[in-house]
């Protein structure tokens, strides 16, 4: 009891001026913010397909873009929320990806049915693996750069959203560079593989946002 | 109540705006709320009150995360889950560690009183009034240090045989030295 009153006199006295953080809406806009420009920088330098403009005539590659842009949003909300100890009291909402991710899963599935015939694998594989990684490497490590300030208390999936979402722009960015009209091999070395990302980053999270 | 619970909120306001006295006030009034939820999921009160500053000080980290806009209480409660969990489990895996030295420490105990209390020569004379076949797998084992499977090859037996054999006559002689 008199180790309690101690304690607290003591972190009183420690007391200051305290910034509290942004409410995790303006967090995560601030990181889709970062995302975009990040994005729009690479596709600018890397150079966007040039039969985009075709392919956005196709209404399941816009579908495909649109499920992937909102993997990319929820995933960031989810974060945002998921940095903070009580989930900012907005729990429900730190599910979205999941109804995001069943939305995609569904939209590949319709956009591989609607590929009639199947478009030829391109000879390249792993390759958009490794590419996606690469480019999700700044915006994952920003990001948990600026989780790590708070204080999460579901680390795991703070991680794994963190890591879903920058890979989700890697993603994006590709799938806006590549001529690449094949659905499966999209799934196998683009899409399987963030997942597989995802998964890992429930270990990272552990790893990192422990606190 | 309302105003109790409206009250940790302006407390907590005034606390990020450097008030260090409601600062106080308020930890005060959280360790007097925790503790009961501590003291029901934990078996000392040492235990508690440990925890409770683990708790505190997670508090006083984090206390950025709360703006005071919304209730101080879920907030609070989130952190002390997290610590309670944290906690029991590093708990538990401590009580597993233990769990694994002291079954050593068992073996190596059984071993010493088997050898010192009952061995081979104190009970030979037990073991000679026993079958033939039995007195003699006993002595090969326990008086020459064969194995079941080296007895069984030296009998012309099998291995389970022996053991069958040898479990008979442990029985037998724990019988006879119990009386």
């Amino acid at each position: 009891m008199d180790n309690i009153e101690e304690l607290i006199a003591k972190l009183a006295q420690d007391e200051e001026t305290v910034q509290p953080a942004p409410h995790p809406f303006m967090l995560s806009l601030k990181w889709m913010g970062w995302a975009v420009v990040y994005l729009f920088l690479s596709l600018m330098l890397s150079g966007l397909r040039p039969d985009l403009m075709l392919k956005l005539h196709e209404p399941w590659f816009d579908t495909e873009i649109a499920a992937l842009a909102c993997i990319f949003v929820s995933t960031s909300l989810s974060a945002a929320l998921l940095s903070f100890p009580d989930m900012h009291q907005m729990r429900r909402l730190t599910f979205l990806p999941m109804i995001a991710f069943v939305l995609f899963v569904l939209v590949m599935f319709f956009a591989w049915q609607a590929e009639n015939p199947h478009a030829p694998l391109p000879i390249h594989s792993f390759e958009c693996t490794v590419s996606i990684t690469l480019f999700a490497l700044l915006p994952a490590g920003w990001t948990f750069y600026a989780m790590h300030k708070f204080a999460s208390t579901h680390y795991h999936w703070a991680g794994s959203s963190a890591l879903l979402s920058a890979f989700s722009v890697g993603a994006l960015w590709l799938r806006l560079h590549e001529i690449n009209d094949s659905i499966t091999h999209v799934v196998e070395w683009h899409y399987l593989p963030m997942i597989a990302f995802g998964i890992a980053g429930l270990w990272l999270g552990k790893k990192i946002l422990k606190w | 109540m309302t105003d109790k619970a409206d009250n940790f909120e302006v407390l907590m306001k005034q606390a990020l705006h450097g008030d260090q006295r409601a600062y106080a006030d308020l930890l005060r009034a959280t360790s007097h709320f925790l503790r009961p939820f501590l003291a029901k999921r934990l078996s000392f009160t040492n235990e508690v009150e440990d925890l409770l500053q683990e708790i505190l000080i997670s508090i006083h980290k984090a206390r950025h995360t709360y703006d005071g806009n919304r209730s101080y209480k879920p907030w609070v409660y989130a952190i002390a889950k997290f610590r309670l969990q944290d906690y029991l489990r590093a708990h538990y895996s401590d009580q597993l560690h233990h769990a694994i030295e002291l079954s050593d420490v068992e073996e190596s105990l059984s071993e010493h009183v088997t050898e010192t209390a009952i061995n081979y020569e104190s009970i030979s004379g037990e073991v000679q009034k026993l079958p033939e076949k039995q007195a003699t797998i006993l002595q090969l084992m326990h008086q020459e240090g064969y194995t079941a499977k080296e007895v069984a090859e030296k009998m012309g037996m099998n291995e389970s045989a022996v053991k069958v054999a040898a479990h008979r006559a442990y029985k037998v002689l724990r019988n006879k030295l119990e009386r």
